[in-house]
């Protein structure tokens, strides 16, 4: 039949055009990572400076040593404090995008919440330091104004400073899926609810809250995600001897304990991993994007 | 009718309350930078602000002597522009996939976005002991498929916002009017794409351009900027680094701005089709 024939060569037209990306993230993305989980259970070679095949439970063992597991939990910690920070902000700021805006401003904050995602993180963490420093505007303001007489020490070089340079670093993370979300609730929702009298605080709580909830949830979850995994802000901003799982992994890899870095990697992967698809499950994440293809 | 024209009445203070948390969102995210910008234009060489009739370019001029960071910029923009040239029609081809799947197309899709969620400094140090299997030592190439599979995801989403602005019931009138699939794709397609295809090039560049962790493991013997300048910041601070900032932040702002103004149309469409 024609119609099966079209079918098939489309299917195969598709094959084709998916192929490119599937090669890169496959061979790029997967196999080097899935590399890591295998060898993190082999053994280090003094002979080569390399590894070996020898399977050991060595390193999952070590990771629990030196403070490693401190280190772990403090990254993840943080990263907490950092995407509940991101989602207190973000919840008000997609609700103006969203709901509070008509087209042109809507627009217009989006593109402001987008435009420092394609700029240096780098400079941007940086740039807190002159911000929060002995000498920055803070402190300035604060001694100007009789508040404080000598410098505030904890602004900078510090977990606040850390936080502070995280949240402004990736709360566009947790913007955008919330103003998604808001794309696709119905508008007779909000009419009937005016209709029927509800004032502006019974409203957001009672229906645009839970109507919002997987945007939330998602955006919490990307900020959680992106913060475990950065380094900079920690290198930037935070005190002496601060450390984060990638700072460990660099750690641990310049005194070439391949098998532990490996190690390391696979735990904080596989702990992504679950974490994700425990988000799809509950949410259906992947719907949030599927308007793109509609 | 817009979602916004639905709330009537008045907000009890819910209007100004979250208005004035949205401005503090924008003031943490843009001021340091800002704030950076104009301290890197005091010519003396303390870290504060100036009157802004000292303002002076002295130390962006100083900046013209620093060959190692000229060198550093230059692998830097070699490697963003061979990442996006590399990432744009790859990008572009995955969305035109997903757009027609009809099978497997969640899986495809999140495939391709959960190569966001990988930690960078892990899927360097992946990328660096696979290609150290194969002995592939690292150079340029090393890095730049490393920032691929890094700029690869926001390629596609690019596309697939383009592809989502090109109504189907066009290209079914150029096949009507007898024009083959390609050819309905290259005269048809393409051009209405072309926003969406600059906006995926320049994003894969700027995000190849400032990205950090898997430099750090995949880079050859040339540093990249953001290796370069992170070194900088690490050492002692000379007030150069200040203006190399500056300039950082104004060109990559000014980059994305206009390229968001560009997409604002389509960016529009995209709200009006979602609702």
């Amino acid at each position: 039949m024609p119609h099966d024939k079209v079918a098939g060569r489309r299917r195969r037209m598709d094959f084709f055009l998916a192929l490119p990306s599937l090669v890169v993230f496959v061979c790029m993305g997967f196999i080097p990572l899935a590399l890591i989980a295998t060898w993190s259970f082999w053994s280090f070679d003094p002979d080569t400076y390399w590894i070996k095949p020898v399977w050991s439970l060595a390193s999952y063992a070590a990771l629990l040593e030196n403070g490693r597991a401190t280190v772990l939990l403090r990254t993840a910690g943080l990263a907490a404090l950092t995407a509940t920070a991101s989602t207190l902000l973000a919840v008000p700021a997609a609700t103006v995008v969203g709901l509070l805006s008509g087209p042109r401003r809507a627009t217009l904050l989006v593109a402001l919440f987008t435009i420092p995602f394609f700029t240096s993180g780098l400079v941007r963490a940086f740039a807190w330091r002159l911000v929060l420093g002995r000498e920055g505007i803070i402190n300035n303001v604060l001694i100007r104004l009789g508040i404080a007489h000598t410098p505030v020490e904890w602004l900078l070089f510090s977990d606040f400073a850390v936080v502070l340079g995280m949240v402004a670093a990736y709360l566009p993370f947790a913007i955008i899926p919330m103003v998604l979300v808001f794309a696709r609730i119905e508008h007779s929702v909000i009419w009937a609810s005016q209709d029927l009298g509800a004032g502006f605080w019974m409203m957001f709580s009672s229906i645009v809250l839970p109507l919002i909830m997987p945007g939330i949830i998602a955006g919490f979850l990307f900020v959680f995600v992106v913060a475990v995994a950065t380094s900079m802000e920690i290198q930037l901003l935070g005190g002496a001897g601060a450390s984060s799982i990638s700072i460990m992994i660099n750690d641990v890899m310049r005194v070439v304990n391949f098998p532990l870095a490996f190690a390391i990697a696979t735990v904080v992967v596989i702990f992504l991993i679950v974490l994700v698809i425990i988000a799809n499950r509950m949410l259906k994440l992947s719907r949030l994007f599927e308007d793109l293809g509609a | 009718m817009t979602l916004d024209s639905m709330v009537t009445g008045r907000t009890n203070g819910g209007r100004q309350v979250f208005t004035a948390i949205t401005a503090l969102s924008l003031i943490i995210i843009y001021v340091p930078a800002l704030y950076l910008l104009l301290v890197s234009l005091n010519p003396g060489e303390q870290l504060r602000l100036v009157v802004p009739i000292h303002y002076s370019l002295t130390w962006y001029v100083a900046l013209f002597d620093d060959h190692r960071l000229f060198r550093a910029l230059k692998e830097s923009l070699f490697i963003g522009l061979a990442t996006a040239v590399m990432a744009t029609p790859i990008g572009l081809s995955a969305a035109l996939a997903y757009r027609s799947m009809t099978r497997m197309r969640s899986i495809f899709l999140l495939v391709i976005l959960s190569a966001v969620f990988v930690p960078g400094t892990i899927e360097g140090l992946g990328l660096s002991v696979m290609l150290r299997l194969v002995r592939v030592s690292p150079s340029w190439v090393t890095l730049t498929i490393g920032h691929l599979v890094w700029t690869l995801p926001f390629s596609v989403t690019v596309s697939l916002i383009g592809l989502s602005t090109v109504k189907p019931s066009t290209i079914e009138a150029a096949r009507d009017l007898g024009a083959s699939p390609l050819r309905a794709f290259v005269d048809v397609t393409l051009p209405l794409m072309r926003g969406s295809l600059i906006s995926s090039f320049v994003f894969a560049f700027l995000l190849s351009l400032n990205e950090h962790a898997r430099a750090y493991y995949l880079v050859g013997r040339q540093n990249t900027l953001p290796l370069h300048m992170f070194g900088a910041m690490n050492s002692g601070v000379s007030p150069t680094i200040y203006a190399f900032s500056g300039a950082v932040i104004v060109l990559s702002f000014a980059a994305v701005a206009l390229i968001l103004l560009g997409a604002a149309p389509q960016v529009r469409a995209i709200r009006r089709s979602a609702v």
